[in-house]
C-alpha cells in the first residue's frame, strides 16, 4: 500500500531556517526528505499532533526538530492513511456528539456532586476529625463572639437558672425517649448583644442565648426550650464544622469550573451552594427541634410564637417599610428557610403530635 | 488569583521574519491568531469533565491540551507557536503546589500563629516559583524549531520583590513591637500616625514594584542570539498607576452621583421604597463596574506600556491595544457568560486572546532564517509552572 507523500515544513531544531520537505511512512519509520535533506526517524520517537479544525499541526521529532503542517485536510487524509489512530479524549473533543455528552456528564457530575458527593464527602470528614475539634473551634468562636459582638447578660440569675432548668428537663426526657445518641452533651450561656434576639449553637455544644430573646418571648420557657432545641440540633449534626468542610470543598470545585475566568463569579456560586446546604441544615435543625420537644410533651406549636413575635419585632421597628416578599433571589442566597415554610412546619408537627 | 488567566493562554511573542527578509531595512510582522471559540469549548468542556472525574489529576493534561491549542493558533509570519511541556513531569509539579497550598489555607484555621509562618514561608519561596515558572514556560515554547530561554536569575527575583516585602515586614514588625501598651496613653497618636506613614510607603512603592517585576520579566526573554531589553521607567508605572486610579475613580463616581440624583429627585414625589433594592446590590455592580470597565482599562494601558517598551537593537515590539473595543468586548463577555452560566467562558477566552495578540506586532531588522539555537539547560522544574497558575501571575503579554 503507498500512501502519497504529505508536503510540510521542517525546522531542524538548531536553526530557525524552514526548509519544505516531503514526508513519508516506511519500515516503521517516518522519512523527511527535502532539499540537502534525507532524515529517517523511527516511528515511537515521532509525537504526531491531536486532530484540530484550526491552527498549524506541529509534529516533535524526539532528538530534535518539528514538522509544520498548514493543511489541515491533508493532514488528516495522509494520517488516516498511514493508520494513526487517536486517543479517545481527541474523539471526544473533535465530534460534537461526544461534546455534548461530555456537557451533559458534566451538568449531571456538578449536580450529582452538590445533592450527593459533597454532603457524602462532608460527613466522612466529620467521622475523621474527632469532637475535640469542634470544641476547640467552639472555643475559639466564643472567644471571639465576645471579643466583638456581645457583652455579659444583664438577666437575673434566677431567671437564667429557670431556662435552664426547663431545658434540662426537656432535654433529660427526650433523651429517656429517643434513641441513644440522638442528645449530645451541651452547655447554655446568656449574652447580651446588639445583634437583637437570637441564639445560636457554637460546635462542641455551647447554645449562647441573648437576653433580647428572652425578653421578646416573654420569658416563655416553652418558646425558649423550642429555640434551644432547634440549636441542639445543629451541635448533634456537627453543622458547624460540617459548614467548613463544605465551604472548602465548594470553594475548590467552584474555582476549578470557572475559576478560570472570575473568582468572583466562582466565589458567587460557591455560596449560592453553601446557602442551599445551610438552608438544609436548618431544616434538618428544625426536624430534630421537633422530635425532642415531642419527646418531651412541649407543643411544637411554641415555635410559632417566636416567629410571631419576631414578625411584630420588625414590623414595629420599621413601621413604613414595605414587607419583603420571599422573592426567589432572596431565597436563592437565604442561609435559613423562609419564615412563612418553618411556621408552616412547626404547625403541621403541632397538630400530627397532637393526633399521637 | 483575581486575574483572569487570559494571560496563561497567551504565549510570549518573539519576533518573526519571512523566509524571503533579506534583513536590511525594518520590517514589520504582525500576529496572528486563529483559534476558534466553538472548537476550544470542545476541548474545554472535555477538560472539564476528565479534571473532575480524576479528582483533578487530569489537570496537567488539560493544561497542555489548551497551550498546545492556543499556541497552534498563534502564528508569528505564519509560523506558529508549540509547547512541549510534558503533562506526567507537570503532574508532580502540581501535586506538590496543591500540597503546599493546602497546607497554607488550612494554617490558619488551626492557629493565627500557624498561619503567619505558613504566610512567611509562601512568601519566602514565592519568588523562587515566579523564577521557575518562567524559565519552564519559555523553555518549553518553540517557535521555527527553537525553543525560547528565560534568562533571570534567582537573585535578581528576590531583589525584585524587595519593595514589595520591606514595608509589610515593617509593618508587621511595627505592630509586634512597638503597639502601645496599655497604661501608655500618650504614645497612641504618635503609633497611629507611624502606622499610617508605613502603609502609604507600603502603597506609594507598589508601582515601583509592578516595575521591577515587569523589568525582571522583560529583560530577560531570549531567543536564539537575540535578548530582549525593558526600557520603561518607573516614572511611567506611576503615570499609568495614577492613570488607572484616575479612570476607577471616574467610573465609580458617574453611576453613583447617577443614583444620588436619582434618589434626590425621586424623594419629592415619594417614591424612594422602590430603590431600596437598589441600594442591597449597588455594592455588587460596583464590584462588576469595575471588573468590566477599570480592569480593561489597566489592561491595555500595560499591555501597550509593557511591550511598547520591549526591545532590543535590531527589534522592536508595538502593542495598540485600544480601550474602546476591549471594554466592549469585556462587556459583551461577561454578559454572554453569566446569562450561559459559564458557557460562553471558552468562547469569551478566545476572543480576548485575538484581540490581546493581534494588537502586538514587531519591527526588526533581524534574518530570522541565519538564527542559530542556543543549548539551553531546558528547565524541568514543572512545579513554578503549576505555582505561576495558582498564584495567577501575569506571566505573559
Amino acid at each position: 500500500m503507498s500512501t502519497p507523500p504529505l508536503s510540510a515544513t521542517y525546522y531542524d531544531g538548531l536553526q530557525a531556517r524552514a526548509q519544505p520537505v516531503l514526508l513519508h511512512v516506511a519500515d516503521g519509520a517516518l522519512h523527511i526528505t527535502g532539499e540537502g535533506i534525507a532524515r529517517r526517524v523511527a516511528l515511537p520517537n515521532v509525537h504526531w499532533p491531536e486532530r484540530t479544525r484550526h491552527g498549524v499541526r506541529v509534529t516533535h521529532l524526539a532528538e530534535g526538530g518539528e514538522l509544520h503542517c498548514t493543511d489541515s485536510a491533508a493532514w488528516d487524509a495522509w494520517s488516516q492513511n498511514i493508520g494513526l489512530g487517536e486517543p479517545l479524549v481527541v474523539r471526544l473533543q473533535q465530534s460534537w456528539r461526544g461534546v455534548l455528552a461530555s456537557a451533559g456528564a458534566l451538568v449531571a457530575l456538578l449536580l450529582a456532586l452538590h445533592a450527593w458527593g459533597l454532603p457524602l464527602a462532608a460527613q466522612a470528614a466529620l467521622q475523621l476529625l474527632p469532637l475535640s475539634v469542634d470544641a476547640s473551634l467552639g472555643d475559639a468562636t466564643l472567644q471571639a463572639v465576645d471579643e466583638h459582638l456581645m457583652q455579659p447578660s444583664q438577666l437575673p440569675r434566677a431567671e437564667q437558672a429557670r431556662v435552664q432548668a426547663a431545658f434540662s428537663q426537656a432535654v433529660a426526657q427526650a433523651a429517656a425517649r429517643l434513641p441513644p445518641g440522638s442528645v449530645p452533651d451541651w452547655q447554655l450561656v446568656f449574652r447580651a448583644s446588639r445583634i437583637g434576639p437570637n441564639a445560636l449553637a457554637l460546635p462542641g455544644g455551647t447554645l449562647i442565648m441573648t437576653d433580647e430573646l428572652v425578653y421578646l418571648v416573654e420569658r416563655d420557657t416553652d418558646v425558649l426550650t423550642a429555640v434551644l432545641a432547634h440549636e441542639l440540633g445543629h451541635v448533634q449534626h456537627r453543622d458547624g464544622v460540617r459548614m467548613l468542610v463544605q465551604v472548602t470543598l465548594l470553594g475548590t470545585v467552584g474555582s476549578l469550573v470557572l475559576g478560570d475566568f472570575s473568582s468572583l463569579l466562582a466565589g458567587t456560586s460557591a455560596l449560592l451552594g453553601q446557602a442551599h446546604y445551610s438552608r438544609e441544615a436548618e431544616h434538618a435543625a428544625d426536624v430534630a427541634a421537633v422530635q425532642l420537644l415531642q419527646a418531651a410533651h412541649i407543643d411544637p406549636a411554641a415555635m410559632v410564637t417566636l416567629f410571631d413575635k419576631l414578625t411584630a419585632l420588625r414590623a414595629a421597628k420599621d413601621a413604613d417599610a414595605a414587607p419583603a416578599p420571599d422573592s426567589w433571589l432572596g431565597i436563592a442566597f437565604a442561609s435559613h428557610p423562609s419564615d412563612t415554610e418553618r411556621v408552616r412546619f412547626f404547625k403541621q408537627a403541632s397538630i400530627t403530635g397532637k393526633g399521637l | 488569583m483575581i486575574e483572569p488567566h487570559f494571560t496563561d493562554t497567551i504565549p510570549l511573542g518573539l519576533p518573526a521574519a519571512s523566509p524571503t527578509t533579506k534583513a536590511t531595512h525594518p520590517n514589520s510582522l504582525g500576529v496572528t491568531f486563529t483559534g476558534s471559540g466553538s472548537e476550544y469549548f470542545r476541548i474545554w468542556i472535555v477538560n472539564l469533565l476528565l479534571t473532575l472525574v480524576t479528582l483533578g489529576l487530569y489537570y496537567p493534561w488539560a493544561k497542555v491540551r489548551r497551550l498546545r491549542y492556543f499556541y497552534g493558533n498563534t502564528l508569528l509570519d505564519g509560523a506558529a507557536l508549540d509547547f512541549h511541556g510534558n503533562p506526567k513531569k507537570m503532574l508532580k509539579g502540581s501535586l506538590l503546589v496543591a500540597l503546599l497550598f493546602g497546607l497554607y489555607s488550612l494554617a490558619g484555621r488551626f492557629s493565627p500563629i500557624a498561619g503567619l509562618v505558613a504566610l512567611v514561608v509562601v512568601a519566602v519561596i514565592a519568588p523562587a516559583l515566579v523564577r521557575a515558572s518562567m524559565q519552564f514556560r519559555l523553555a518549553n515554547t518553540s517557535w521555527r524549531g527553537l525553543r525560547f530561554r528565560f534568562t533571570g536569575d534567582t537573585s535578581e527575583v528576590y531583589r525584585a520583590v524587595l519593595p514589595l516585602y520591606v514595608p509589610a515586614v515593617l509593618i508587621v514588625g511595627f505592630m509586634a513591637f512597638a503597639a502601645p501598651v496599655a497604661g501608655q496613653a500618650p504614645d497612641t497618636t504618635l503609633f497611629i500616625a507611624s502606622m499610617l506613614g508605613l502603609v502609604a510607603l507600603a502603597v506609594a512603592v507598589q508601582p515601583w514594584t509592578f516595575w521591577k517585576l515587569k523589568q525582571y520579566q522583560h529583560n530577560h526573554y531570549a531567543f536564539a542570539s537575540l535578548q530582549t531589553r525593558f526600557t520603561a521607567t518607573p516614572w511611567s508605572f506611576y503615570k499609568l498607576g495614577l492613570k488607572v486610579c484616575g479612570f476607577a475613580l471616574l467610573a465609580i463616581a458617574l453611576p453613583v452621583a447617577g443614583v444620588a440624583a436619582l434618589a434626590f429627585t425621586t424623594k419629592a414625589s415619594g417614591a424612594l421604597r422602590g430603590l431600596g433594592p437598589l441600594t442591597v446590590i449597588l455594592p455588587f455592580l460596583l464590584m462588576l463596574l469595575a471588573l468590566v470597565a477599570v480592569k480593561p482599562y489597566a489592561m491595555s494601558r500595560t499591555q501597550n506600556l509593557v511591550w511598547n517598551h520591549t526591545r532590543n537593537d535590531n527589534l522592536h515590539f508595538h502593542s495598540d491595544l485600544r480601550f474602546k473595543p476591549l471594554f466592549w468586548l469585556t462587556l459583551k463577555n461577561w454578559l454572554l457568560v453569566l446569562i450561559t452560566l459559564g458557557l460562553y467562558w471558552p468562547f469569551a477566552a478566545v476572543a480576548m486572546a485575538r484581540m490581546r495578540l493581534q494588537a502586538v506586532s514587531v519591527s526588526t531588522r533581524v534574518a530570522f532564517d541565519t538564527l542559530v539555537g542556543q543549548r539551553s539547560n531546558g528547565s524541568n522544574e514543572a512545579a513554578g509552572d503549576a505555582a505561576g497558575d495558582m498564584l495567577g501571575f501575569d506571566l505573559g503579554l
